[in-house]
């Protein structure tokens, strides 16, 4: 009865504030016609939407390879890759790069040495390995002697690049950067040059770097630990069990050789996607990037991965003791992103865990005060391939996790009895749009989704159809997705319980 | 298979270097830029009304969106040091708590149900709302962001609701490694206790309460200290309309808003080292004190800071990480503010095991700016990083707009951002040496060190950087607030507690018959450096006069309070008069004297309310409160259930290390004159010991004349 007087009021409120504003749908098919797609005869893929409301532009190069394809043993080296694409070419970055070559390959055959020796384990001989280790530091220093330092980076700054990075994900390593729209052909030679004549020099100093960032965002960090956790424990099969970052020792174990390899094989030109959005000229654009970019020779796209993930038969469920404050966390198995349960899926999240308005929320946070965060995502740890929607609570002091757990568990059981209001359904829709057009304001965030929507489904219109999508999405398809995934011998949870350390 | 895979990679491999070295060397240098399409800088209109708020409009039809920055011109500067996370909370549950038209529930429904967003928050010297809505829903932004800011009601569960959140964050707050070290690299920057590092405490959000959120907000926000920036897709003149319409009858504010305090910095060498044990890698940071985006030198800061450690390639990033692998993440920056100084700090994250080398290095990094100019190429790279990416403060109309309300309310030119692009052209290596000689002192840095000591390369001490001072960051408890009942049962209650512990000290009629007091004793100050031990003398006539004397490091300094006035030693031996707030204050602290206490049991100015029973130090207790008239806490007193002697009195007060909660417990309670009184007291400040007292000769009803309390002539 409340609920009934209240949807009223609310309603009469809306109606007086709309009735002043004009009310219109935005012409998306308008920037739809505006972006061009282009070719090159090597395969490697162009996105363009020219944007000239100021003299900017930014770059995402895309490669369809992330973490996902790091070969067994070689955990990590996706990403130790993606360190590597700012060490230089063979003519930047090296005071001399014919004298550098040659000290590298010493640098190489020192280190196979070194890594065969240790990877003996109880049978290797100990003298040896500090008398490599000392050559090996020795062989470090003497080709560093020849190196520019972030020369890449240094250029690209001084020129006015803002917003430098790269990110490697599960799914995908994307390089990103921004620049004053003048410096379009600096950007077409550098990158070009990159994904031509990368040399992985600095390789063996720059492990130490990727062991930091593992110590920092995994180690040292409560949630990180538990995220490495969770992925173990949820994947049996497939590379999404695995740690991006790779695991410790892998780190110390690869070698120039397969990094080397690792790039021949997925940073094909037809395996790249380059998006570029802003004050451009399209037609010069594509004719300094035929210049640039047709320089790297077509090689085959690589392959996806094959290995499935097996039905999983029953929960999984683990606790963790640290001596940091309770998180819960759980995960359900659910399709890739182009599957046509998603749209329901993500619908679903959105009504069960996303905002003040959420069922989790107003239960947990607002009418319990039993948690001080409850949200959930989906497509963890990435989209290509079946993955995980997870909810996440961190619970109250001095309330459990399990305590939380019983309320989350009871919310996603109504989700798979109960069919959720009409008007629920429509604010869902009413949520996505409002989230898309925000999407858009950013030429940096829709050149990066236009690359991911050409990848993911290998045509970057579909961007412009996931509303379509979403407003196809019925109370039924929720309730029946609900059903489907969110059963308990889907289920991996894992709790972080807190002991004094 | 494996083998003849990687051959053919390694054949492949070669073809690419040959093709590469025949026909792509490509010389950069030689690329032409033309030249950038002109840069249209956003249009900011700026409107003010009759009640001093100011509107700032631009706009911006290529998306249907609008979008709204509000400023609010106070922070939680303003908030009482017993009520630390006052402002926080206040802005949080102005959104969440509901207002006269609409609650805080069918808030969030309304604009959730379109993708709408109104937030607020609030920083140290700035309070913020922000609207975000697709443009069909402009005016719901609006009405909201208005009812939220003139009409919050605070709902109690939503406060409740938000406490939780709070304990919550405190509870929390060690658990990540960086942030955990910059509070405490601020902390020892600006000082624990000042409002630019100080942080809630478990005891300050238990502190707040309803009254509270509505008198900050009644007080602090009113449309002249308001500025509203606006960008996006409207109608100029529907919107000036609307705006005047739902705040053009806002009368302004009647209080004058204090400033900033004044940053009083000493330069220090010193180690501190916070212990954690759950991680592999060491968080520093280390510096000093910065400065104001107004100083003469801002421009050549900026230029230093390039080549220093901001960004890709310089100094730090090149040494630090790249050349010795010792981090992922460093940096330097010497920072600036408007309105208060900023800091100098570097950064490095390493291994436990590699953590003294880094600090070396990341030292002889910032010493390099003052011995090693900089080179041509890091001038040019420096210079021009600025210089060629300057158009990106101008690429959304956002950063345009709300960059102009903040100029505007600090009164910078508005083309301050084009004066300072203009300086950094003018920049040559000899001022980069000159701002790094006269900003940067590597020989006087505060050193933050988070880790696994025990891991360390070298024992911290070894570094010879300063006294190492372990900083402890155990979370002082804090019971759950249970609210104050002053109902006529624990009224009635409160006395009984009061006047059987009377009995147990020696009696009422004992206690009333103590017209003066003449005290000799010592008062021992706790400090991470050791024990520092105070003489004292006091003679007290009650209710309203004291005169004490101290010897401190062989000066005798005096303190006199005489009803309304007073007046105690300065800081060069003369005499310095109470302020009337500080009179209060010494008022207050007089009133919790346990003799005084005894006699006020009947007094019409004094509530003592029963506040449950509980345990202090394992022992049964009855808790009382002590209110003045107008419901004021003076403190809280703990009786033994079974002897009924006081066992424990907390308040909020400041003892010589810091304001703070005061924690009191006593020993050797001795019998004078037929009454009981304690003659040691051990005091913690926020749940760490701070001081004792120990009472060599008691006098009670000691001869004492009036010309004792006068102000004496010097």
């Amino acid at each position: 009865m409340k609920k009934y007087h209240f949807t009223f009021q609310l309603l009469a409120v809306l109606a007086i504030l709309l009735g002043t504003s004009p009310s219109y749908s935005f012409d998306f098919s308008k920037l739809e016609n505006s972006v061009v797609e282009h070719t090159l005869e090597n395969g490697l893929k162009l996105i363009i939407l020219e944007r000239h409301d100021a003299p900017v532009v930014s770059f995402n190069t895309y490669a369809d390879v992330g973490s996902v394809d790091d070969p067994k043993g070689y955990t990590g080296l996706a990403h130790m890759f993606e360190h590597m694409a700012f060490k230089g070419t063979t003519t930047f970055g090296t005071k001399d790069y014919k004298a550098e070559k040659e000290l590298i390959e010493i640098e190489d055959s020192i280190f196979m040495e070194l890594r065969a020796e240790r990877t003996k384990g109880f049978w290797a001989d100990s003298a040896r390995i500090e008398k490599l280790e000392k050559d090996y530091e020795a062989a470090r220093e003497a080709s560093y002697e020849l190196v520019i330092p972030n020369q890449y980076g240094q250029t690209v700054s001084r020129e006015g690049g803002v917003g430098l990075n790269a990110g490697t994900w599960a799914d995908r390593t994307v390089y990103f950067i921004s620049l004053p729209s003048n410096k379009v052909e600096l950007w077409m030679a550098l990158e070009s040059e990159r994904f031509l004549n990368p040399v992985l020099r600095e390789m063996y100093k720059e492990r130490d770097v990727v062991a930091e960032e593992r110590r920092m965002r995994t180690e040292s960090s409560p949630i990180g630990r538990l995220i490495e956790q969770f992925l173990g424990l949820s994947f049996l099969a497939h590379p999404y069990g695995i740690p991006g970052i790779g695991h410790m020792s892998d780190i110390q174990y690869y070698s120039r050789k397969e990094a080397r390899a690792f790039f021949e094989k997925y940073y094909s030109p037809a395996n790249l996607t380059i998006s570029i959005v802003g004050d451009v000229n399209t037609k010069d654009l594509i004719k300094m990037a035929e210049k640039y970019w047709n320089r790297i020779p077509y090689r085959p796209k690589p392959a996806r991965i094959a290995t499935v993930e097996p039905v999983q038969t029953g929960e999984r469920r683990m606790v963790i003791e640290d001596p940091s404050q309770p998180w819960y966390l759980a995960g359900w198995h659910i399709p890739e992103n182009t599957h046509p349960d998603r749209p329901a899926i993500d619908a679903l999240l959105d009504y069960l865990a996303i905002g003040r308005t959420s069922l989790l929320y107003k239960k947990l946070v607002k009418e319990e005060k039993m948690v001080a965060q409850v949200s959930g995502l989906t497509g963890f740890p990435g989209e290509k391939y079946p993955g995980m929607i997870l909810l996440y609570a961190l619970p109250a002091p001095k309330v459990s996790n399990t305590d939380c757990e019983a309320e989350i568990l009871a919310e996603v059981e109504r989700m798979k009895e109960e069919l959720i209001p009409e008007d629920e359904v429509e604010k869902i829709k009413a949520r996505a749009k409002a989230q898309f057009i925000n999407g858009l304001s950013r030429n940096s965030g829709m050149g990066f989704q236009l690359a991911a929507y050409q990848n993911y489904w290998g045509d970057w219109r579909e961007m412009f159809n996931e509303l379509n999508r979403i407003n196809a999405v019925t109370a039924e398809d929720i309730k029946r997705v609900a059903n489907t995934y969110l059963t308990s011998k889907n289920r991996t949870v894992i709790m972080m319980n807190t002991v004094e350390s | 298979m494996k083998s003849i895979t990687l051959v053919t990679f390694a054949a492949l491999m070669t073809l690419v270097f040959v093709f590469g070295s025949r026909s792509s060397a490509q010389d950069v240098s030689q690329i032409k830029y033309p030249k950038l399409n002109p840069l249209e800088i956003p249009n900011v209109k700026k409107i003010e009304l009759d009640n001093g708020l100011r509107l700032y409009l631009s706009q911006d039809k290529s998306l249907p969106i609008f979008r709204a920055s509000v400023r609010i011109n106070i922070g939680s500067y303003l908030e009482p040091a017993d009520k630390i996370g006052l402002a926080d909370i206040t802005s949080s549950v102005l959104r969440t708590g509901g207002t006269k038209k609409w609650s805080g529930d069918e808030i969030d429904e309304m604009l959730e149900a379109v993708g709408a967003s109104v937030e607020t928050s609030m920083g140290l010297a700035t309070g913020t709302a922000r609207i975000n809505v697709l443009s069909e829903y402009t005016f719901l932004g609006l009405e909201v962001l208005a009812e939220v800011l003139r009409y919050p009601v605070f709902e109690q569960d939503k406060i409740d609701l938000e406490i939780v959140q709070q304990r919550s964050a405190i509870a929390r707050r060690n658990d990540e490694a960086l942030p955990l070290a910059i509070r405490e690299f601020r902390k020892v920057i600006y000082g624990p206790k000042s409002v630019y590092a100080r942080q809630s405490e478990y005891a300050t959000i238990n502190a707040i309460s309803r009254d509270d959120l509505v008198a900050f907000h009644k007080k602090y926000f009113t449309p002249d200290n308001i500025q509203i920036g606006i960008w996006g897709d409207f109608d100029e003149k529907k919107i000036v309309k609307k705006i005047k319409k739902l705040f053009g009858d806002w009368s302004r504010g009647t209080v004058e808003i204090p400033k900033l305090p004044k940053v009083d910095y000493k330069f220090v060498r010193q180690v501190n080292y916070v212990e954690k044990n759950d991680v592999t890698q060491t968080n520093i940071l280390l510096g000093h004190i910065g400065g104001l985006v107004t100083d003469e030198d801002y421009a050549d800061r900026i230029v230093m800071n390039n080549i220093l450690g901001g960004g890709f390639g310089n100094r730090m990033f090149n040494t630090i990480r790249s050349k010795e692998g010792l981090a992922y993440g460093t940096s330097a920056t010497y920072t600036a503010n408007i309105a208060y100084p900023g800091f100098f700090y570097g950064y490095v994250g390493t291994k436990s095991e590699t953590t003294a080398k880094a600090i070396k290095e990341v030292i002889k990094v910032i010493k390099s700016m003052q011995t090693d100019p900089p080179t041509e190429e890091e001038m040019d790279r420096a210079k021009n990083a600025y210089l060629n990416s300057f158009v990106f403060n101008f690429d959304t109309k956002g950063e345009v707009v709300t960059r102009m309300m903040s100029y505007d309310y600090h009164g910078l030119p508005e083309d301050f951002l084009q004066q300072t692009k203009e300086k950094v052209e003018q920049v040559t290596a000899e001022d980069v040496v000159a701002a790094a000689m006269k900003n940067l002192r590597p020989d006087a840095l505060q050193v933050v060190v988070v880790g696994k000591g025990e891991e360390f390369d070298m024992p911290l001490e070894e570094l010879a950087l300063g006294p190492v001072q372990t900083i402890d960051i155990t979370i002082p408890s804090g019971e759950e607030k249970t609210e104050l009942a002053i109902t006529p049962e624990n009224l009635e209650k409160g006395k009984n507690v009061l006047t059987e512990a009377a009995e147990a000290h020696g009696g009422l009629a004992n206690f009333k018959k103590v017209s003066s007091l003449h005290t000799k004793g010592t008062l021992t100050i706790i400090t991470p450096q050791g024990e520092m031990a105070i003489p004292f003398e006091e003679l007290k006539a009650f209710p309203d006069k004291t005169r004490q004397e101290i010897s401190l490091m062989g000066r005798t300094m005096l303190i006199i309070r005489n009803g309304s006035s007073g007046w105690h030693t300065g800081p060069t031996g003369e005499l310095v008069p109470f302020s009337e707030e500080e009179i209060l204050e010494e008022n207050i602290d007089a009133m919790r004297n346990t003799i005084q206490m005894f006699q006020q049991i009947d007094s019409p100015e004094i509530q003592f309310v029963f506040d449950g029973s509980g345990e202090v130090d394992g022992s049964p207790v009855d808790f009382v409160v002590m209110l003045d008239k107008s419901g004021n806490s003076i403190c809280r007193l703990a009786f033994d259930s079974k002897t009924h002697k006081l066992a424990a009195k907390s308040f909020w007060g400041t003892t010589m290390v810091g304001e703070g909660n005061i924690e009191e417990r006593y020993a050797e309670f001795t019998q004078v004159e037929g009454i009981l009184i304690p003659f040691k007291t051990f005091r913690n400040l926020d749940g760490k010991k701070c001081d004792y007292t120990e009472i060599s000769e008691f006098n009670v009803n000691a001869n004492v004349s009036a010309d004792q309390f006068e102000k004496p002539t010097e």
